[in-house]
């Protein structure tokens, strides 16, 4: 895997410009920083950029790791104190278009722990937390930490299967438009992959929904199975997919773009690279060039980006699950705000930040294994 | 996370930018066309002919009668237990349940119900008068037993049944509203051998005496109910109801185009005018329990007097609240804001209950009228200044009009407001913000308009006490329920005096009478009664009962009638949904095999014959 020298790969920053016309092999690794809307990618990588100087790996990985945790306090931090500050007491909106007696809100208040001084409240949520109890639904009147384990398993089939796809996609298409770019697959590719990437989520899951659900009646409009199937026979597994699709290719959609520029911009800088042009005179023809030879370079710096998007991608489900009726976590955050559920939400919220968290920190230790120049520093 | 990247990458898109368009169109148009069909190519499993699916999207705690007070679980109890009195369909009075007649002693204190004789709960068990005794008890001794409905019981001075077909209810104070409404009634039997009964999830295999039973509940997926034979009135036609969760209202609609639910609620009237046309989409525009309308601030103050919050001076004098709402137009707002699905509103009884809502005919009724405003505002001292806004002792005339930005209708019913008032002289600031900011300043009184809606029970009693001075909380939210914030001893002396009237007619007309001073005082301008939008399957279902039965709405009814008289459609109409049938399918499978493998095949030659740049 050792690779001829070449310029410092900036895999979260290239941009996805077009080499001029009159300037065909210009490499493009322009600086300027297209992904800085995804939030985890830009902070990641741009401590990944500098291998530090003489460090060994253990205090490489220290280092990393006390960064996450500090992430992890001020999450934890602002997870209690943010939902607090927000306008609305669960209480009263409850009672609000309901016959209550001033008795029964105040019953509402003691079973909800509301009624207790906010430092005490702080300090139960800060035990809680360190013992792995989040606390008592308000809504579903249950253990959060019970709730939010029942709804994992849908999110991450939901948004394992899509970022499996969302990948592949993304990786191949980025690599053949590189490949024969300026050719008019490479346009449409390209062009196709940012347009769906400018569209909103819910915008097109809607739209997605409007066709293939209420109008051609090819997919089901919501919900993960059927009620009353068995999500284990094989007419529930089928059942499942069908509930599966429509979601799935909102996810993908939207975010496939992001491989497919990351995954073009690291082959173009790979292709006027002399080794190239020495599998080429040992007469390998064009397509074992790629694939033997260009990919396997381009995709180092690929893999790190990849990393750092999946937590995104778990963050991006709450708009698809909240549109298809998708029973996960995304939709449970959705209804927990609705509620305002504190307890969820903070669980939720808490949880979220902390699967971000942990992706970059293995984007982190991934990159350092496997690029050479940063392991061997 | 994904949905708003500021699109940096316009210049990669420079040349060519209309092709790349059009090509990134039939792109995606392919790309969707092809992956669908491929895996839809099973069809669905048909659905059973005598389940109605209705699609909901409520929270659920749990369906313990005792403790849970969200919209889903607590209609789900009116098909699930009977209470000891009814409230029919036709206009919401009071009809028989598991009492089948009722006396009260002359000042209306003592209640004393005949049980209908051999009921049995869905279970076989007898049903008798001790059920609802141990029922009402457990509420009145029990703080956690009385979280969903202590205020129905707060007047309860003793239950008793004295015999297994008689029920006696003493109260403390004397009420002319028929005691033993909306109180579901569980079986003593089974609820008394669990341990802490307010814990009890009751989420399957429920045991009562309503027209369904709760068979199981999976949390955010679906609720099933199931037909109960021993339900006094007979057997319902349906097999069963089944709720299954939609989150989004517009995937909603998809569903009932789509047939994978039979029955909607809740429609805007966007939502509802796409549905016209829709095929074997029966709509249901029904009269509403609603009221929406506009609360303006009369100087809140707690039930001692104490004032708080920033609410204008100036509208704690009636005669600028009765200007306000004489500058508003609401017979446009309901025609271009509700687009006509909402019906013509007076005060905050709707018309759905004729007997309660203030009559339109009544003398203190006035409509919009600038120039009555204008003079309105000149009595009360209020002089046009040169810009056009009044001022009084130096200080501009200007309001607050506090809205729900999520919410359209109260957004363009702002919109319409703001240039009505400049042309009576008022500076409205719109402030459009999030529903829970709305809830928040309104309890503490911190504003001087808002846009508030109520939905109101058969009998006006409630409604009519959170009107009293009595009722109002403090800034803290504490101590009460209050509709305006407003105190009027006069109101109140009508309040108490319809509380305790038993001949229904002199009832009436004191309550008209309340209302009648609520309207000309104007603490609140009501707007319209909204019209409750649905839609069914017209090739499934039929024979739905509304509440009124003159054009009501089919959910959310304070009974059980709006399902439990559905009946399946015959088999021939039922069939030919809008599916293909297993040949079409393999056609369009084959098809897409072909166009995939053919553009992979193309893709590749292109591939080999291309250049190296």
């Amino acid at each position: 895997m050792s690779t001829p020298t070449h310029d410092d790969p900036q895999p979260g920053e290239s941009r996805p410009e077009d080499p001029r016309p009159g300037d065909p092999a210009a490499p493009d690794a322009s600086p300027e920083n297209s992904t800085a809307a995804s939030a985890p990618g830009s902070v990641g990588t741009a401590d990944m950029d500098e291998p530090p100087a003489g460090g060994s790996f253990a205090r490489y990985l220290l280092g990393k790791i006390g960064g996450a945790a500090t992430s992890m306090v001020l999450v934890i931090l602002l997870g209690f104190f943010a939902f607090r500050m927000l306008p609305g007491d669960p209480v009263l909106k409850i009672a609000k278009e309901r016959p209550m007696s001033p008795a029964q809100i105040a019953e509402l208040y003691r079973q909800y722990g509301l009624d207790k001084p906010v430092i005490v409240q702080f300090w139960d949520y800060l035990v809680g937390i360190v013992t792995g109890d989040l606390g008592e639904s308000y809504v579903y009147r249950k253990s959060v930490s019970s709730l939010i384990g029942d709804y994992l398993g849908p999110t991450l089939l939901l948004t394992a299967t899509a970022a499996v796809i969302a990948i592949a996609l993304g990786l191949w298409l980025g690599q053949l438009s590189a490949w024969r770019r300026n050719s008019l697959f490479d346009k449409l590719a390209s062009s196709t992959s940012l347009v769906f990437w400018s569209v909103p989520t819910f915008w097109l899951g809607l739209i997605l929904l409007m066709i293939f659900g209420g109008t051609l009646q090819w997919l089901p409009t919501g919900g993960m199975i059927t009620p009353g199937l068995d999500p284990w026979s094989p007419a529930g597994i089928i059942d499942v997919i069908k509930h599966l699709i429509l979601p799935v290719i909102s996810l993908v959609a939207v975010v496939y773009a992001q491989f497919l520029m990351v995954m073009r911009a690291s082959l173009l800088e790979e292709m006027n690279e002399d080794y190239l042009t020495t599998a080429r005179a040992k007469g390998l023809n064009e397509d074992e060039v790629r694939r033997r030879h260009a990919v396997p370079n381009a995709l180092l710096p690929t893999v790190t980006v990849v990393f750092l998007h999946i937590g995104g991608l778990i963050a991006g489900a709450v708009t698809v699950e909240a549109v298809f009726s998708w029973p996960g976590l995304g939709k449970l955050t959705f209804e927990a705000i609705r509620g305002p559920d504190l307890p969820l939400l903070q669980g939720t919220f808490v949880v979220f930040s902390a699967i971000i968290i942990l992706m970059n920190l293995a984007a982190d230790i991934v990159y350092r294994f496997l690029d050479p120049r940063v392991r061997r520093a | 996370m994904f949905t708003h990247h500021t699109s940096r990458r316009h210049g990669t898109l420079r040349k060519g930018w209309q092709r790349c368009l059009a090509g990134a169109a039939a792109l995606a148009l392919a790309g969707s066309l092809a992956t669908a069909p491929a895996q839809a190519a099973t069809s669905e499993a048909p659905a059973d002919d005598n389940v109605l699916r209705i699609a909901t999207d409520g929270f659920v705690d749990s369906f313990n009668p005792f403790t849970s007070f969200y919209l889903v679980p607590t209609n789900t109890f009116r098909y699930m237990y009977e209470n000891l009195v009814a409230n029919d369909a036709k206009d919401g009075s009071v009809t028989e349940g598991l009492a089948t007649e009722w006396t009260t002693d002359s000042d209306g204190k003592v209640w004393t119900y005949t049980m209908r004789p051999d009921m049995k709960w869905s279970d076989d068990e007898p049903l008798t008068s001790k059920d609802v005794a141990w029922t009402y008890n457990q509420m009145m001794e029990k703080d956690e037993m009385a979280v969903a409905n202590g205020s129905l019981v707060e007047n309860f001075e003793k239950v008793e049944a004295p015999d297994e077909s008689t029920l006696v209810i003493t109260l403390k104070k004397p009420q002319a509203n028929n005691p033993g409404q909306e109180i579901p009634v569980v079986p003593e039997h089974v609820w008394s051998k669990i341990d802490k009964p307010s814990d009890f999830k009751n989420d399957e295999q429920s045991v009562g005496s309503g027209p369904f039973q709760l068979e199981s509940y999976e949390a955010n997926k679906s609720i099933t109910l199931k037909a109960n034979p021993n339900f006094w009135r007979g057997k319902p036609k349906l097999d069963e109801i089944q709720y299954r969760y939609y989150t989004n209202s517009d995937a909603q609609v998809q569903a009932i185009r789509s047939g994978e639910v039979d029955f909607i609620t809740g429609l805007s009237p966007d939502q509802f005018t796409a549905l016209e046309g829709a095929k074997n989409v029966e709509l249901n525009d029904g009269h509403g329990r609603r009221f929406n309308g506009i609360s303006i601030n009369p100087g809140v103050a707690d039930a001692k007097g104490k004032e708080f919050g920033t609410g204008n001076e100036a509208l704690k004098d009636k005669k600028v609240r009765q200007a306000i709402r004489a500058g508003i137009d609401t017979e446009t707002l309901r025609k271009q804001v509700m687009q006509d699905y909402a019906q013509p509103a007076t005060s905050f009884i709707p018309a759905v209950y004729p007997t309660w809502a203030l009559k339109p005919d009544n003398k203190v009724i006035s409509g919009f009228d600038v120039s009555k405003a204008k003079k309105l505002l000149d009595d009360a001292g209020w002089k046009e200044g040169s810009d056009g806004i009044r001022e009084k002792d130096g200080k501009k005339l200007k309001l607050r009009f506090l809205t729900d930005a999520d919410n359209p209708i109260e957004e363009n019913t702002a919109k319409f407001i703001k240039p009505w008032m400049k042309d009576i002289g008022i500076d409205l600031d719109n402030e459009s913000t999030d529903v829970d900011t709305v809830s928040e300043r309104t309890t503490k009184g911190d504003y001087d308009m808002y846009f508030s809606a109520w939905s109101i029970n058969p009998d006006p009693d409630y409604q009519l006490s959170i009107n009293t001075c009595g009722q109002r909380p403090d800034a803290d939210g504490n101590g009460g329920t209050s509709q305006d914030g407003w105190c009027n001893k006069e109101f109140d002396k009508l309040y108490q005096a319809q509380h305790v009237e038993l001949d229904k007619a002199k009832r009436a007309e004191l309550v008209q009478k309340a209302l009648a001073i609520h309207y000309e005082e104007a603490p609140s301008v009501t707007l319209w009664y909204p019209n409750q939008l649905e839609a069914s399957r017209s090739d499934r279902f039929d024979n739905f009962t509304k509440q009124p039965t003159d054009g009501g709405g089919i959910a959310n009814q304070v009974g059980y009638w709006g399902y439990a008289s559905v009946e399946p459609v015959s088999e021939e109409d039922a069939a030919g949904g809008g599916g293909l049938g297993a040949g079409g399918w393999i056609g369009i499978a084959a098809a897409v095999i072909v166009v995939l493998g053919g553009g992979g095949w193309l893709l590749s030659r292109r591939k080999k014959s291309d250049d190296r740049e």
